[in-house]
């Protein structure tokens, strides 16, 4: 047997076998118009997934969850002062001093503030997480800030350190002396209510 | 689906399995789909779907020892010719059915095969020979009836 008789003979049985191709290029379609999505929803979601964790861990490190008085500070200053909600407020230092003293915060403490560069434009009373707080309004280049302030009781909301935190669209800075419990709130200027808040720390 | 019949051919006497067959068939054309970017047109799109089948079975583990595959019933003499001269195939060691398969049955020139197989042209042309040289071997008592 020759080669070419033996190609011929090989080539006839195996040119003989009949194939159906049908169901192979049915599938092969199907997996050709799915193949490439399944794919880019896992690495979307997975993209998701990262920048989800590292918002996560950057508001963990660099954003830590504000005390829920500090929180209240800031929306009662939303409410109050962005928002302008109609009150009764005093705008004369001796009535404001006489308000502090009957509330436990001395009046020297409001005239201290001043001394910061910060000027009191009014006050009133106000209720932070079932506590009576005074509030005080400052201003400095036309930019109003919150400042709440209370006798240290027993508890102990904050420690002595200013600590800073973005609530919602505001900033608020908070500490804790041995005499007062004092929260600061500005909605313009994360830096600019640390600033009066390490300031008021000195005085208070 | 061009050359489908050809690849599905060639990977059943590869795999000697028609589900895995199909299965090697089926990733060599996903392969195709994808990396349609690296096929340079004009070239010879037969022979570069080959070496992506090649490089399928090679890459996927396929490679395995031969298993004589018994059973076919003949009815025919014809039909006993093809199931003997399939057999023989099967037998064959796979570096040599492949190149039997890629130059008689496909009919690429040695050439063309040294390429999809990506071997020296000297290689395939002696594993062709060797092919051959078995299949005589193998067909032996078939060729004695046909020349009877």
């Amino acid at each position: 047997m020759t080669d070419d008789q033996l190609d011929q003979r090989v080539r006839d049985a195996v040119l003989a076998e009949s194939l159906d191709t049908t169901p192979l290029e049915r599938s092969i379609r199907e997996r050709i118009r799915r193949p490439l999505w399944p794919r880019r929803a896992v690495a979307i979601a997975a993209g998701i997934a990262i920048i989800i964790a590292g918002g996560l861990a950057y508001r963990a490190f660099f954003h830590p969850e504000a005390p829920p008085l500090s929180i209240a500070a800031a929306r009662d200053h939303r409410r109050e002062i962005v928002n302008g909600e109609p009150r009764r407020w005093l705008t004369k230092l001796s009535d404001i001093q006489s308000l502090a003293e009957k509330q436990g915060v001395p009046g020297s403490a409001i005239a201290a503030l001043e001394t910061t560069g910060y000027r009191l434009q009014r006050a009133r009373l106000c209720f932070l997480k079932r506590q009576i707080f005074l509030h005080l309004v400052y201003t400095k280049g036309g930019e109003e800030f919150s400042v709440y302030l209370r006798p240290r009781g027993s508890d102990s909301p904050f420690d002595g350190e200013v600590r800073e935190a973005s609530v919602e669209l505001e900033n608020v800075a908070y500490f804790q002396t041995g005499r007062m419990t004092a929260v600061f709130v500005d909605e313009r200027s994360r830096a600019q209510a640390a600033v009066f808040a390490r300031a008021g720390a000195r005085v208070l | 689906m061009p050359h489908l019949a050809a690849l599905l051919r060639v990977a059943r006497r590869l795999t000697l399995e028609p589900a895995s067959a199909e299965d090697l068939v089926q990733e060599t054309m996903l392969l195709a789909w994808r990396g349609f970017h690296s096929f340079q047109t004009g070239t010879n799109a037969r022979a570069w779907l080959f070496r992506i089948l090649f490089n399928a079975f090679h890459g996927g583990g396929r490679k395995r020892p031969l298993v004589a595959v018994c059973g076919s019933h003949a009815i025919h003499a014809r039909l006993q010719e093809a199931v003997e001269i399939s057999e023989a195939l099967e037998v064959l060691p796979i570096e040599q059915r492949t190149v039997l398969l890629l130059c008689v049955v496909e009919g690429f020139t040695c050439r063309e095969a040294a390429e999809i197989l990506d071997l020296p042209i000297g290689t395939v042309m002696s594993r062709l020979s060797r092919a051959r040289q078995e299949l005589r071997k193998s067909l032996a008592p078939l060729a004695k009836q046909a020349y009877r």
